[in-house]
């Protein structure tokens, strides 16, 4: 035991000195969180109300319900906010260059074919790069339209219903009024889904932490291949202390890497950036989880080497695929089908997940990412500990 | 001509290590194939519906709802199941109509059905493309109801019928739908247009980068000390590393374009303006790895360093979200990377179907950076190999 922990410390001893487990571990994970955050907070749009201009040129009664009543209600949801034009072309003009995210037009004469049930029609002008605020600016008129339809339907139906003759204008009047004061027949509730996403700040910070923690760990298992290379392990083996110290002591290695690099990461992120971990028992669960799976992998990857470089490459490509399969480049969780299912074969989606899942509910969250975690750590650790055994047979 | 055999020995050294392989081309192109399947081309919001013993006006509302443009429905077995995925963001928002349905439709006592979303802008927007949906069949049921509770058809089902036969006949209040404005790019892009040159950018300047560790290689095992004992003067070692550079970059971005063509069917634009932007590119790239690779002795600090100025200055640069979608602020502080030079020129190629002419600004901001960090590289390399 003492042996193993000598051997550890000897070894953080030597990666510190030379400042790239320092890199790694820290220096660039934090880095890119911090750009990456940056970046995505200046993106425009996304998260800001959307502009909506009307244009009434009718002044009637059913156009003047639209903008008195059916906008503001919309607007106080806070969806959008009403931007009363007084031309076409002036409104036309905002529209195309963005000022506006979309444009709804009510004609001269609206009011007027609504009350002769005529045909009418309403006009949406949307931004040719803005295709979602156009979609709404159209759902938002829609309804409106098919709420003046069901009025007109319902005088329709009880004069197909009656037969006979065409109903007197007198009685439409009558049958509208009615119609229109009845009761809307569908309602929709909105109920609040409490999120289970990071947010941004959270996202970059947890997906860099936990992508560049597949390269912090390789230091300890990878330098026992740089041992036997160089001669030393040699030397270890020859020592009084057993073979389970000398792996014992390069596993620590890579757990002790491990804790300092996502623990300095937690806090760095927490304090400088604003990310929001969550319960910091949860977390640390998943981060101990997450750190046994990484060793576990890198150190299976490191058994199947010849030397301590090809162990370092194939070490990166497996922590890049991993890495991007499990989403921490970006969020896969709209992903198209198969990727959306794939990205469980990484840990590190499991990582995510958890955190995901720790910001809705209790610290109960974490227990099924950090088995499945641990899961990957005890499979691919006792595969990876039966080759090691041989290697430590110089 | 020593300097081309010095670049073709780069090149060979490169190849020989494996994984090299991949991060040069595999790892690209996965790149622009996942990129380009999750965000290229238009994303439908998938709306999760849950139905179960909703009755057949429920079956109504359900196929109204999958008849809705600009939306996507997926069926869900129950609600618990629509709440954790709608939290996961694997469903844009979702609906329930609840069991009750048909029933409460029926009786005129009014029938509700549940939006459960996130609260953000999106799932908002989303609900009031739902709010249309319903209205729509709203309209059909309140015309039953209203003609039943008239006695003008003896019940709610014959008024239902009747409703749904003379609606079509029924002049209509309809929404029409313009565009107005010119789009950032005049040319349909394709699903993964933008994504694989974005990409090519960044891997291109990546590369270049990690390639900066082939430098501190050749000074440890001592090989510049060798081509300087030779009769070779040290401006064509200089050179011949450049020219190493270069060609690296010319084959990965040989591959990537002609593989992204090919298998993703991207389409680069006119040839001469793309080859000329890679050329550059590729010489800005050049100059910026070997003068990282004269700053660090020790080879894993260079490759992190390497790691973190790639990935920063191509984000920065517009690598990973499109330039077009940045505010102009940081659009602005964005062009001091030679990224966001290269970005547009490929954005006014591919985007706009600009000949090699229409690119002339952008080549000439890249051919500056190009000389700057050259010469700074050179500099820097004559100091060290030296050493």
């Amino acid at each position: 035991m003492r042996a193993a922990l000598l051997i550890c410390a000897k070894d953080l001893r030597a990666r510190l000195r030379d400042r790239s487990a320092l890199l790694i571990g820290i220096v660039v994970p934090l880095g890119l969180a911090f750009i990456f955050n940056g970046i995505f907070s200046g993106i425009s749009g996304g998260g800001t109300v959307l502009n909506l201009g009307v244009v009434n040129a009718d002044h009637g009664l059913a156009s003047q319900q639209f903008t008195s009543e059916v906008l503001p209600a919309v607007a106080r949801s806070g969806l959008i906010a009403v931007h009363p034009e007084a031309t076409l072309a002036r409104a036309r003009a905002l529209a195309a260059n963005g000022t506006l995210e979309a444009v709804i037009v009510i004609p001269a004469g609206f009011s007027a074919q609504v009350q002769a049930n005529q045909p009418a029609a309403m006009q949406v002008i949307g931004n040719i790069d803005d295709p979602v605020s156009a979609q709404v600016a159209e759902s938002i008129a829609e309804s409106y339209a098919a709420d003046l339809n069901r009025v007109r339907l319902s005088v329709a139906t009880v004069a197909a219903g009656r037969g006979g003759p065409a109903l007197p204008p007198a009685q439409i009047q009558a049958l509208s009024a009615r119609a229109a004061a009845a009761v809307e027949p569908v309602a929709v509730d909105d109920v609040s889904a409490q999120t289970k996403e990071l947010n941004q700040k959270s996202f970059f910070a947890a997906g860099m932490a936990v992508f560049f923690l597949f390269f912090t760990v390789q230091f300890g298992v990878t330098s026992l291949l740089e041992e036997r290379s160089d001669g030393t392990l040699a030397r270890l083996v020859a020592a009084p202390i057993g073979r389970a110290s000398i792996l014992g002591g390069k596993l620590l290695t890579s757990f002790v890497l491990g804790v300092i690099s996502m623990a300095v990461l937690v806090a760095a992120t927490t304090l400088l950036l604003g990310a929001s971990w969550g319960n910091p028992l949860g977390v640390a669960v998943l981060v101990v989880a997450a750190i046994l799976s990484a060793i576990g992998i890198m150190a299976l990857i490191a058994t199947l080497a010849k030397n301590a470089e090809q162990a370092a490459n194939w070490q990166s490509v497996v922590a890049v695929i991993l890495g991007l399969v499990g989403g921490t480049f970006f969020p896969v969780s709209q992903a198209p089908g198969i990727l959306s299912r794939l990205t469980f074969i990484a840990p590190q989606a499991w990582f995510l997940r958890g955190l995901g899942d720790l910001r809705a509910g209790s610290i109960s969250a974490v227990w099924i990412p950090a088995l499945a975690m641990l899961g990957f750590a005890v499979v691919t650790g006792a595969v990876a500990l039966t080759r090691l055994r041989h290697l430590a047979e110089v | 001509m020593k300097a081309v055999w010095i670049g073709l020995v780069n090149l060979r050294r490169m190849f020989r290590v494996r994984a090299n392989i991949f991060f040069v081309f595999v790892f690209p192109m996965v790149l622009i194939l996942v990129l380009g399947a999750t965000f290229g081309g238009s994303s439908t919001p998938r709306l999760g519906v849950v139905d179960t013993g909703s009755g057949p006006l429920g079956a109504a509302l359900l196929r109204q709802l999958e008849q809705t443009p600009h939306l996507k429905v997926v069926t869900v077995s129950d609600a618990a199941a629509l709440l954790t995925q709608v939290g996961r963001g694997n469903l844009a928002a979702g609906v329930v109509i609840p069991p009750g349905y048909d029933a409460a439709a029926r009786s005129g006592r009014g029938a509700t059905v549940r939006y459960l979303a996130q609260e953000n802008q999106s799932s908002q927007q989303l609900g009031q493309t739902v709010r249309g949906a319903v209205a729509r069949q709203a309209a059909l049921l309140g015309a039953a109801l209203f003609a039943a509770g008239q006695h003008a058809v003896p019940d709610f089902s014959a008024g239902l019928a009747e409703a749904t036969r003379v609606s079509p006949a029924v002049p209509s209040v309809s929404v029409t739908q313009t565009t107005a404005g010119t789009s950032v790019f005049s040319r349909t892009l394709g699903q993964f247009d933008e994504g694989a040159w974005t990409e090519l950018v960044l891997f291109l300047f990546l590369t270049a980068l990690t390639g900066s560790v082939a430098i501190i290689e050749t000074r440890r095992l001592g090989l510049s000390r060798r081509m300087l004992a030779t009769p070779t003067a040290p401006i064509t070692v200089i050179a011949g590393e450049t020219v190493g550079r270069v060609l690296i970059s010319c084959v990965q971005a040989l591959v990537i374009i002609l593989g992204s063509a090919l298998l993703f069917g991207v389409s680069w634009g006119a040839p001469a303006g793309v080859v000329a932007v890679v050329i550059l590119f590729a010489l800005v790239g050049a100059g910026a790895g070997i003068f990282v690779g004269t700053l660090f002795r020790n080879e894993q600090q260079a490759s992190a360093i390497s790691l973190l100025l790639g990935l920063g200055l191509g984000a920065l640069g517009g690598c990973m979200v499109p330039l077009e979608v940045f505010s102009p602020v940081l659009r602005r502080v964005a062009h001091i990377t030679p990224q966001a030079w290269a970005n547009d020129a490929f954005a006014k190629l591919v985007g706009h179907g600009a000949s090699i002419a229409g690119i002339l600004p952008q080549l000439g901001v890249l051919a500056a950076y190009a000389a700057a960090l050259l010469a700074l590289a050179a500099w820097r390399l004559r100091r060290v190999m030296a050493a």
